[in-house]
């Protein structure tokens, strides 16, 4: 990998970082276990590693941002994910911020066509 | 499947213990979902190698089990800003004390390469101790602050509070660029060189101008009697300190003709501190250390020439400790100035 293509990659992992934060967020207003919400994102063009995803939606739980429960389904246990109450608030006003983020980032591009 | 179990308990094994259950469980209903899903696309099991090259794409064990782990460091952004000034304050004392006991001990040994070899060899070992130490104390100072056990002041945290007011003011030096001097300054150094010049010229006959009281004990080739008498070697000594005193004050006076005062010039001041070490390097190579000999050695050598041994003594590692500081002080002004040649460079490119 050259210097560029090193630089490249790791800005663009610096800024996917928040961004998958947001997208999971988005996604547990309905619930998923780990393998089914990372192909619903997947879906929806967002690939997410599974070392990056799972331990993801450990670290959310643990902020109380997601609510978890073991469940058996198709004879497995599974642990599903759902926003918490809290979670819902945090997403609001993630989303207020990535849009306004978005439109000034848009606006400035505008501006220097 | 057996590849997937051995994946799994590798991860196992670098996971918190107190979680590592739980986190295993969820992991093995993902991935075997995951392969489930796999095999259904396919319309039969993985091969061997297929299973290798799915479980190599999850990462390594280590890298999966890091992942799950809370980041981890020895030392925080909250402290490290000040460790690391404490470390390079550290390790340049360590350098300047490590030098000086260095410089101190090649002099006084036998000359031999082997043995400035092992003294210098030395060096490395005594800053990685410095570090170790102050490493070792903040990445206590690190637990003690994640506990709360002690809390850092405000200035020194990023993220606090902290006044502009509290901002060390501009120097001198930052309003009128590096090194600027100011008129009355070098008309100051001038009148002093001056001043010195002439304070000098006087001694030989007036030196207790020099020495006080003591030149009474001196016998300054006037057959005055007195025990001691100084060795030749000062009056290369004065001759020398009289040359560098005139050429000090020449450049002073062409500094304040020319207007050029304000420039910073460190490659001919360097030059001039250089010049500056040649009267003492001339009294340090006396033969045998002499600077102040018996006016009549056969007459007081019982009564004073173990005070002649202490005196010489005392003057030859007086002007060896001088030697230290000035070239260390003179190895600093280089090292500033070709940090700032390789600054001025890398501002042109």
């Amino acid at each position: 990998m050259t210097v560029a293509e090193n630089l490249f990659e790791n800005l663009r992992l610096e800024l996917r970082r928040g961004c998958l934060t947001l997208a999971v967020l988005a996604q547990l207003r309905q619930e998923y276990y780990g393998y089914t919400l990372r192909k619903a994102l997947a879906d929806r063009g967002l690939e997410i590693d599974e070392s990056t995803l799972y331990p993801l939606l450990r670290r959310l739980e643990t902020q109380g941002l997601l609510a978890s429960e073991w469940r058996e389904e198709e004879k497995r246990n599974k642990r599903f994910y759902r926003l918490s109450s809290d979670g819902e608030l945090m997403f609001t006003k993630l989303l207020e911020e990535w849009q306004a983020i978005n439109a000034s980032i848009d606006a400035t591009i505008d501006s220097n066509r | 499947m057996e590849l997937l179990d051995r994946y799994l308990e590798a991860v196992k094994k670098h996971l918190p213990w107190q979680r590592q259950d739980d986190i295993i469980a969820e992991l093995r209903a993902n991935l075997e979902a995951q392969l489930e899903d796999k095999e259904a696309a396919l319309s039969r099991p993985l091969t061997a190698r297929e299973c290798e090259d799915w479980l190599k794409q999850l990462g390594s064990p280590l890298q999966m089990a890091a992942h799950y782990n809370p980041q981890q460091y020895l030392i925080g952004p909250s402290v490290f800003p000040i460790y690391l000034i404490v470390l390079k304050i550290s390790l340049s004392w360590s350098l300047i004390v490590c030098l000086i006991v260095s410089g101190v001990e090649i002099l006084t040994r036998a000359p031999s390469l082997v043995g400035v070899v092992e003294i210098l060899l030395r060096l490395p070992g005594v800053l990685m101790t410095a570090a170790a130490w102050v490493t070792l104390i903040f990445a206590i100072l690190e637990v003690a602050v994640k506990h709360n056990y002690i809390q850092l002041p405000p200035e020194v945290v990023p993220t606090g509070a902290w006044s502009p007011g509290s901002l060390p003011p501009l120097g001198m030096n930052a309003v009128q660029g590096k090194n600027a001097r100011t008129f009355s300054k070098t008309v100051a150094e001038a009148i002093f060189g001056f001043l010195f010049l002439v304070w000098l010229l006087l001694i030989p006959n007036y030196p207790w101008m020099w020495l006080g009281p003591g030149a009474a004990f001196l016998d300054i080739g006037r057959g005055s009697g007195a025990p001691f008498q100084l060795a030749p070697v000062w009056v290369q000594f004065y001759w020398c300190m009289v040359a560098l005193s005139v050429w000090q004050l020449a450049w002073r006076c062409l500094e304040l003709y020319r207007g050029t005062w304000q420039k910073a010039q460190p490659a001919p001041n360097l030059v001039m501190k250089a010049i500056g070490l040649i009267p003492l390097i001339l009294l340090l190579t006396v033969h045998d250390h002499v600077f102040v000999q018996l006016s009549h050695p056969a007459l007081d050598q019982v009564r004073y020439g173990a005070t002649v041994d202490i005196i010489n003594k005392s003057i030859f590692w007086s002007f060896l400790g001088i030697l230290v500081i000035a070239v260390m002080q003179m190895a600093w002004d280089l090292g500033r100035m070709g940090l700032t040649a390789w600054r001025k460079r890398l501002a042109a490119q």
